[in-house]
């Protein structure tokens, strides 16, 4: 087995076991996200009260979107929030430095050591919005469909994990990063919106500069009118831009890394 | 010796210098707030590009009300005042308001107070920045009573915001960590407050069921007074509760205070 998949895997087991021993604290921010998805949900429904479409997308259509940008947010949540949020606080207390001791890829020890069950729990539930949305529409997705679904998901967790690792590496420049994460909250609330509707300098900023709308929107249009290259490219290129960019901006954050003294 | 208003005057200068120290995060919070606002615009402008008017209100009518609730949230509303308590809680270092003759609610308040003149200073920036953008949108009514009312009802909601901050960070004495108690609140307070949208476009059985809940008159209320959303009867209907929740919010807090002090064990000295 691979090196680190077997880091991965004991760190998995050391969550599982955590949450066994905290399950009053797992139910609850269990619930936490999944009111915070309902009241997402319920945004669309209330406005489907009053109009028939928004840029031309009908309710169920919108639906698929909120709920694959849902996906995409609760795998992030699941799979690294906690690690990354950490490593923010790490950086300033110093305490960085048991990640730099390690012998293994820092930014891989340091975005995986910590899986939040609660956040994969609820990815189900997005996973049902989806299919309940699909179902409303009438959609009968191909294997093959499904599958580019789930890849596109994959590269949309990527980009979201490579804007959170870039935010989070800003502490290594102003020490006090607290409360800057919730800057990456406000930038996904636009992954919620159809492509259609930016227009202008926000069709620029957040469709081509920041890749926010791209994320939930290539693989929704991949569910709802079939496979489309412009998406599937624009995503690829994204991933691959955004990877890179934080990759480049961590290193160099890290080089300005002082540790704390004692 | 110290008369009780003097008292609870310095602490809210310490609030006011302790707050304008992080007068740049409010400001930086206060342009994030800016892209919450693109948000809506881009979101409401899709929804009324195919109808003139949701729930009787224009797209103009609307854009205001969300503006006038983003600086409502900056003056009236809860930042961190929870898990301030919280950590003074936590940390022991409330032990010396047990020994000192000074109330800990009122003290808490003071520099809630202190903190909020700051931050709805400082939203008042970034909007000037985006009101040559705006100010073509912007639409409120006329009526005079509607700018005479909304300054108690901001007060009280101000109030009302605190008392539930406050609610939460007595629960310190019960639970160790309280941060999943505070995001599950906010998602009720967001929605129930009409942060995500205006009540009255909420169908009329919840809408009348969120008007008896606390959490209505923490933002939506004095926000839907000043844009013209509830008419001069519902407003006297509305203060009636409003005053109602203030009341029973402290009243709940005195309960939670004494009996999480009864729990409270103070170490060190």
């Amino acid at each position: 087995m691979p090196k680190y998949l077997k880091i991965w895997l004991a760190s998995a087991r050391y969550s599982i076991t955590r949450t066994l021993m905290f399950r009053f604290d797992f139910f609850l921010w269990a619930t936490v996200e999944l009111l915070w998805m309902a009241v997402n949900l319920l945004l669309i429904a209330v406005i489907y009260e009053h109009t028939d479409s928004i840029a031309g997308w009908k309710k169920y259509e919108m639906m698929l979107l909120v709920g694959t940008s849902l996906l995409v947010q609760r795998f992030l949540m699941g799979f690294f929030w906690s690690s990354l949020f950490e490593m923010g606080r790490n950086i300033k207390s110093g305490a960085f430095d048991f990640f730099l001791a390690q012998p293994g890829n820092i930014l891989f020890m340091a975005s995986t050591r910590k899986l939040d069950l609660d956040g994969l729990l609820n990815s189900f539930v997005a996973m049902g919005v989806i299919a309940y949305s699909a179902n409303q529409l009438g959609l009968q997705p191909s294997a093959l469909d499904l599958l580019l679904y789930a890849a596109m998901i994959f590269c949309g967790l990527i980009i979201h994990y490579s804007m959170l690792v870039i935010t989070i590496s800003l502490a290594f420049w102003l020490t006090s990063a607290q409360g800057i994460e919730s800057s990456y909250f406000t930038l996904s609330e636009f992954s919620r919106l159809p492509r259609a509707a930016f227009k202008g300098v926000a069709s620029v900023v957040f469709v081509w500069l920041l890749p926010v709308v791209v994320v939930s929107n290539a693989p929704a249009e991949v569910l709802l009118r079939g496979f489309q290259p412009n998406w599937v490219l624009a995503l690829l290129a994204a991933t691959i831009a955004w990877f890179v960019a934080a990759l480049i901006i961590f290193h160099r954050g890290l080089r300005r890394y002082a540790s704390a003294s004692s | 010796m110290f008369s009780a208003s003097a008292k609870y005057y310095q602490s809210f200068l310490i609030g006011l210098q302790s707050n304008l120290v992080y007068r740049l995060n409010f400001a930086v919070r206060g342009f994030f707030s800016l892209f919450h606002l693109a948000v809506v615009f881009i979101l409401w402008g899709a929804a009324y590009a195919g109808t003139l008017h949701i729930g009787g209100f224009s797209f103009e009518q609307t854009l205001t009300y969300f503006l006038v609730m983003l600086v409502m949230q900056f003056f009236v509303g809860a930042f961190n005042e929870d898990y301030q308590i919280s950590e003074e809680i936590r940390s022991g270092l409330i032990n010396q308001f047990i020994l000192k003759p000074i109330n800990y609610f009122s003290y808490r308040f003071s520099i809630f107070v202190a903190a909020r003149l700051v931050s709805g200073a400082l939203i008042l920036i970034p909007l000037c920045v985006a009101l040559p953008f705006l100010h073509s949108y912007l639409t409120l009514p006329t009526d005079p009573w509607r700018y005479g009312l909304v300054i108690p009802a901001m007060l009280l909601s101000a109030f009302i915001q605190f008392s539930i901050a406050y609610c939460f960070g007595m629960l310190t004495f019960w639970f160790l960590e309280i941060q999943g108690f505070v995001i599950l609140s906010m998602a009720i307070e967001s929605l129930l407050g009409g942060q995500m949208f205006p009540l009255d476009l909420l169908p009329a059985w919840m809408l009348e069921i969120a008007k008896l809940l606390p959490f209505y008159y923490q933002t939506y209320f004095p926000t839907a007074i000043l844009t013209g959303r509830i008419d001069l009867a519902a407003t006297y209907q509305g203060f009636a509760i409003q005053l109602f929740w203030a009341v029973a919010l402290l009243g709940l807090n005195t309960v939670l205070w004494r009996r999480g002090l009864r729990r409270h064990t103070a170490v060190g000295g």
